[in-house]
């Protein structure tokens, strides 16, 4: 071994990083507390947390967008201090946002090439970066047009230009913050080959994430943050997702809750060849055909931005149909108002839950009776009655376990995880006969998932029929009697769950139909 | 001094607070400071129709003495609810007269006047005092002067075209331009008047190209009016071409070629105001500035060597409009 | 009689003098564009404009010197330019206000010093047309395209050079990613607030060149008030043009060549309303502006301050 062994991109390995005794503090909240972590080349290292665990903050400390106010970092046992982007880059440390850091309007070449000297001087040399982005590609197997533009590629295309970016810049450490969220069981597979191949040339990789199995097939070391605090770290080998979520959460998690048999008789929500428009204008659903039938769950699969939030908008009302027919409990409801299919028991748990499905500075209270506020028993004449409201939301409060320093406290003031509480408590306490519920455990961590969870399947038990909307495929198979798959607006195809395999869907969703 | 006129102030604030509550009819002594607030649409300095209300004020305050007429004013007040305020803000503290120099103030006054009949307001240009009797109204005859710019333009004017810059067909600038246009009909039948409306009071580049595109036209006299016109002027001297000058005199701007203006003598209807205020009348009548009060006046620039024969014509064209026997709007 | 208007010294007229009055909409323009392009919406173009159409006059009525007065135009629309972007980028102020009360601060500052340094309407004697060997002497091209000042010259270069900026140097691709999405520029190491002080300042600089084309070099005088909702066409002349500097030279030209038009119409005594003719080039801009803002998005981060980690 020579002295500096080199990466395929011709920079230098860092053999180990150390971030040491590392603490932040945020006005009211301690982000990360003496925390300790290490990357060494040849190995992925996975980050493992909870929301607001402190991970992100870890992170960003060590790609330069935050400054520590204790603990040092260091680079080959040497310290290291990053102040800036321009920093960690020059170090040879480059970072995969979970929110892409791409310029839409920009082709992949100009994205790569942004803040980097150019060899003209203060003209753009972007045929020579075009020719650098295909040799990386090569080298790393990340097929990528260089003139393309960012809006033109789809979300696995854009990853693998964050990944040229970093590489491009001579990254030898990676940062990956969930980069699997966004991809199908078969581009994580093909990522996986790259971070392989990347380790296997001498990178160090540190890999975020909220999947345990993912964590566990890829990873080398473990380590686990909590309340901003390491937890600790231990080899993968051995490790088991039920040792990781314990971690995590602090006590032990996933008590499955058994399915019941139930009737499912009645086609309670049909949808006719419903087609739609996007905000741009764009066809967005094309011809979808789907029955969501009394106690059960129907599970939509596909990866973001196929359609997804404009189906939940159209069952709900909220945008009009060019094409079709939505028929709810026999009746043609198609063209009717939210407040009209609200009257036919219909209830939504939209996808922003603090943008449509909350009024951010209102008070838990006033959330709660927002959609039946005009209604005795909560008001009457045009007047609120405030002891029955106050009465309800006390109930709900109590009922649904939301944590809340009382129900006058802004929803703005609260979690996310006690947000998502008050939704359900709002839509479900009215004993919807149909529920349409779209990602509704998005960024909640693993106590809250497992909550909305346990609601919505006592909701089938109930006999409400049941829309779910994710992109989270470990939920889908975990809650659907059914599951449809969205690709492009269009229905590739209705699955039972017995048949239903995370390669069966994933084919689907990349819009493959055998 | 200052002191002086602060204390006479209060002391006829005091005086009238005893009058008023004493309920009696004891008249108020004049106070012997006269003191008058103007409000108008641009620039005390625009060579135009401000101006020549400034240069009024400064003429009778020249005459009585600062220690006895004193004058203030707001400029600028294009926005009519800034200069709204401002009437109402002089009219609170006492003003004798509220000037407001400007048409487009008429609504404002109609409001503000009544809540303040001891205090007398002015507006122009216009003819209408609402029936007010606290309010006068006065207007300059725009047209004569225009009438007698029009005779000479057309004894100047080589090509038979005439070019006209207006900002909107409208008041003042309407009345001038249909003088002018009669004056130039009168004395050359076939010569040809343009005018160009550019629909800004302001928009001194618009007024130029107008300027530009008069001269392309062929034009080369030209003429126009409030205080866009310094676009035009400037165009006129670059070119060659005559110019007639309307509200105040614009001769400063580029003697070489303006021939004369039509000057306004606002003092001459602001002194019967006066007098009529300080005799408790304070309002009720319109005012008229005409060639014949001397409220108008056509100033020659001495620096242009006008042919004989054109001043003669001029001077009867005056004469004429002075003695009935001309109408300058026929 | 609408004939009349079809000769060829009237097509001469109506294109020189749209070109002539386009020149301080483009550098007023272009300013704006790279502010815009970089994320900033400055609101106070005209109050720059006017502050540079002072001194530019001032300057070169005091001195004789047209290029000092072009300079003072330049070294004023900067620090106006500086002001607002301290406002914007560090104050993180809301844009659309803080840009008004920069045009109100610049109406009542130059309207004052106007008044104290003038006292009354001057003339200078401004930059002549440049006559170009050859060019000028071309028939009717040669009147309409090579018979102007030098700053006409300068708006069109101008316009070239800003579209070479944006579009080839590193410079320009900082400003296009900074205004799009500030977070990825921030994550490559390109300093946002830097790029936006640039893009502001200069437009500043430009616009308060825009002012000094006005007041030296198109109208040589200086009066109150002089740009007169100028400034704030050329904003929207930015949205029409969809931030690409060619295609807001082609919406500065239209708006222009349209508003010498309906000076042809009244001149020449077509019967039209002289309150109609005047509507003309914003009843065409805005029909223009409704057809292509359906296709053109702004820059994404437009009028958003930008902090890193939020």
């Amino acid at each position: 071994m020579t002295e500096t062994q080199l990466l395929p991109s011709g920079k230098p390995i860092i053999s180990q990083l150390e971030m040491l005794n590392i603490t932040k503090r945020f006005p009211g909240v301690i982000a990360n507390y003496k925390v300790n972590f290490d990357v060494r080349s040849g190995e992925v290292h996975a980050l493992l947390g909870e929301n607001g665990a402190g991970k992100s903050t870890l992170m960003k400390i060590l790609y330069g967008l935050y400054q520590p106010e204790e603990g040092q970092i260091k680079l080959d046992g040497k310290e290291v201090s990053i102040h800036s982007p321009v920093d960690s880059i020059d170090l040879g440390i480059g970072m995969i946002h979970q929110h892409f850091m791409l310029v839409e309007s920009l082709t992949v070449a100009e994205n790569v090439a942004l803040g980097l000297p150019s060899s003209r001087g203060f003209l753009t040399d972007l045929d020579k970066v075009s020719e650098r982005i295909l040799e990386l590609a090569e080298i790393y197997g990340l097929q990528v047009d260089p003139e393309a533009y960012i809006w033109q590629l789809a979300v696995g295309q854009q990853q693998r230009v964050e990944i040229i970016k970093a590489l491009y810049r001579g990254a030898a450490l990676l940062i990956l913050d969930e980069p699997t969220a966004v991809l199908t069981p078969q581009e994580v597979d093909e990522f996986f080959i790259t971070m392989r191949q990347m380790i296997d040339d001498g990178h160090a990789l540190i890999f975020i994430s909220h999947k345990l199995h993912e964590v566990i097939e890829i990873s080398h070391r473990v380590s686990v943050l909590r309340d901003g605090q390491m937890i600790g770290t231990i080899p993968t080998k051995g490790a088991t997702k039920s040792k990781l979520a314990e971690m995590m959460v602090g006590r032990e998690v996933g008590i499955k809750k058994d399915r019941f048999e139930t009737d499912t008789s009645e086609k309670r929500l049909v949808l006719e060849n419903v087609s739609a428009l996007s905000n741009r204008g764009t066809p967005a659903l094309t011809n979808v055909t789907l029955d969501v039938r009394s106690g059960e769950i129907l599970g939509i699969a596909g990866v973001s931005g196929n359609g997804q939030r404009e189906l939940a908008e159209v069952i709900t009302g909220l945008r009009p149909v060019t094409g079709g027919k939505i028929i709810l409990e026999g009746e043609d409801v198609t063209g009717l108002t939210p407040k009209q299919l609200m009257n036919r028991s219909l209830s939504y748990i939209p996808e922003e839950r603090m943008k449509d499905g909350m009024i951010k500075e209102f008070t838990v209270a006033e959330n709660l009776i927002l959609r039946e506020h005009d209604l005795e028993p909560f008001s009457k004449n045009g007047l609120l009655n405030l002891k029955t409201i106050s009465a309800h939301s006390e109930k709900l409060i109590t009922s649904y376990n939301v944590k809340t320093p009382s129900q006058e406290t802004m929803a703005k003031n609260l979690s996310g995880g006690n947000i998502q509480k008050l939704v359900l408590a709002r839509e479900i306490s009215r004993k919807p006969h149909t529920l349409i519920a779209a990602q509704p455990t998005r960024g909640l961590d693993i106590g809250a998932t497992e909550y909305v969870h346990l609601r919505l399947l006592e909701q089938r038990e109930e006999g409400t029929a049941t829309l779910l909307i994710s992109e989270d495929l470990d939920e889908i198979l975990a809650l659907s009697d059914r599951i449809a798959v969205l690709f492009e607006g269009e229905v590739m195809g209705v699955l039972h769950q017995s048949e239903a395999t995370p390669e069966k869907l994933g084919l689907l969703m990349a819009g493959v139909v055998e | 001094m200052k002191h002086l006129g602060k204390i006479l102030i209060l002391l006829t604030v005091a005086v009238m607070l005893l009058a008023g509550c004493g309920g009696g009819e004891e008249e108020v002594a004049a106070p012997e400071v006269f003191r008058v607030a103007v409000v108008m649409p641009s620039a005390i300095n625009d060579l135009a129709f401000s101006q020549s209300m400034y240069d009024a004020l400064s003429a009778i305050q020249a005459e009585r003495g600062a220690d006895k007429f004193e004058f203030v004013y707001s400029e600028s007040m294009f926005v009519v609810d800034d200069a709204a305020a401002a009437i109402r803000d002089y009219a609170s503290q006492g003003y004798n007269l509220i000037i407001a120099h400007g048409s487009q103030y008429g609504s404002s006054l109609q409001e503000i006047a009544p809540e303040f009949p001891e205090t007398s307001f002015a507006w122009g240009t216009t003819v209408d005092t609402f029936g007010l009797d606290n309010v006068f109204a006065y207007e300059a005859r725009a047209e004569e002067g225009g009438y007698v710019m029009g005779v000479m333009a057309a004894m100047l004017s080589e090509s038979g075209i005439v070019g006209v810059v207006g900002p909107i067909e409208t008041g003042d600038a309407k009345l001038y331009v249909d003088g002018f246009t009669a004056g130039v009909t009168a004395t050359k039948g076939e010569a040809q008047v343009n005018a160009n409306w550019i629909g800004s009071f302001s928009d001194v580049a618009l007024a130029s190209e107008a300027a530009q595109t008069h001269i392309g036209a062929g034009a080369d006299i030209l003429t126009g009016t409030a205080q866009m016109v310094v676009g035009a002027i400037g165009v006129a001297e670059e070119n060659g071409v005559l110019w007639f000058g309307t509200q105040s005199s614009q001769t400063s701007l580029a003697p070489s070629i303006v021939v004369a203006n039509q000057v306004y003598r606002w003092e001459v209807v602001l002194k019967e105001m006066i007098s009529l205020i300080e005799g408790q009348t304070y309002g009720g009548q319109s005012f008229l500035i005409t060639l014949e009060n001397g409220g108008l006046e056509v100033e020659f620039n001495s620096a242009y060597a006008l042919p004989d024969e054109v001043k003669t014509a001029a001077q009867a064209a005056i004469d004429g409009i002075v003695d009935g026997s001309i109408d300058p709007l026929p | 009689m609408i004939g009349n208007l079809f000769t060829e010294a009237v097509l001469v007229g109506i294109l020189a003098s749209g070109i002539r009055l386009a020149t301080p909409y483009l550098y007023a323009a272009i300013g704006e564009t790279f502010s815009q392009r970089s994320g900033v919406l400055n609101l106070g173009v005209e109050g720059q404009m006017l502050i540079g159409a002072f001194a530019a006059f001032f300057v070169s009525f005091t001195t004789g010197s047209l290029w000092l007065g072009l300079l003072a135009a330049i070294i004023s629309g900067l620090l106006m330019g500086l002001a607002m972007a301290f406002v914007s980028i560090n104050l993180q102020a809301e844009q659309g206000i803080s840009g008004i009360g920069f045009y109100l601060f610049g109406l009542g500052l130059s309207d004052l010093l106007f008044q104290k340094m003038l006292g009354t309407v001057e003339t200078v004697s401004g930059f002549r047309p440049i006559y170009i060997p050859y060019l000028s002497d071309i028939p009717i091209i040669g009147d309409i395209f090579f018979n102007q000042n030098i700053l006409v010259y300068g708006a069109y270069l101008l316009v070239v050079a800003a579209w070479f900026v944006l579009n080839k140097t590193t410079i320009g691709l900082k400003i296009k990613a900074v205004g799009e999405s500030p977070e990825a520029a921030d994550s490559l190491g390109v300093s946002v607030a830097r790029v936006r002080y640039f893009t502001v300042i200069l437009g500043g600089g430009l616009s308060g060149l825009a002012g000094a084309s006005l007041s030296i070099a198109l109208l040589n005088v200086f009066q109150q008030n002089m740009t007169s909702g100028l400034g704030f066409i050329a904003v929207a002349l930015v949205y029409f043009g969809g931030w690409r500097p060619f295609a807001v030279m082609g919406g500065a030209l239209l708006f222009s060549m349209v508003n010498s038009l309906q000076l042809w119409v009244q001149v020449l005594n077509i019967p039209i309303p002289s309150d109609f003719a005047v509507m003309m080039p914003y009843v065409l801009t805005i029909i223009a502006l409704v057809i292509t803002v359906q296709r053109v998005r702004p820059p994404s981060a437009l009028t958003k301050p930008f902090e890193r980690g939020h």
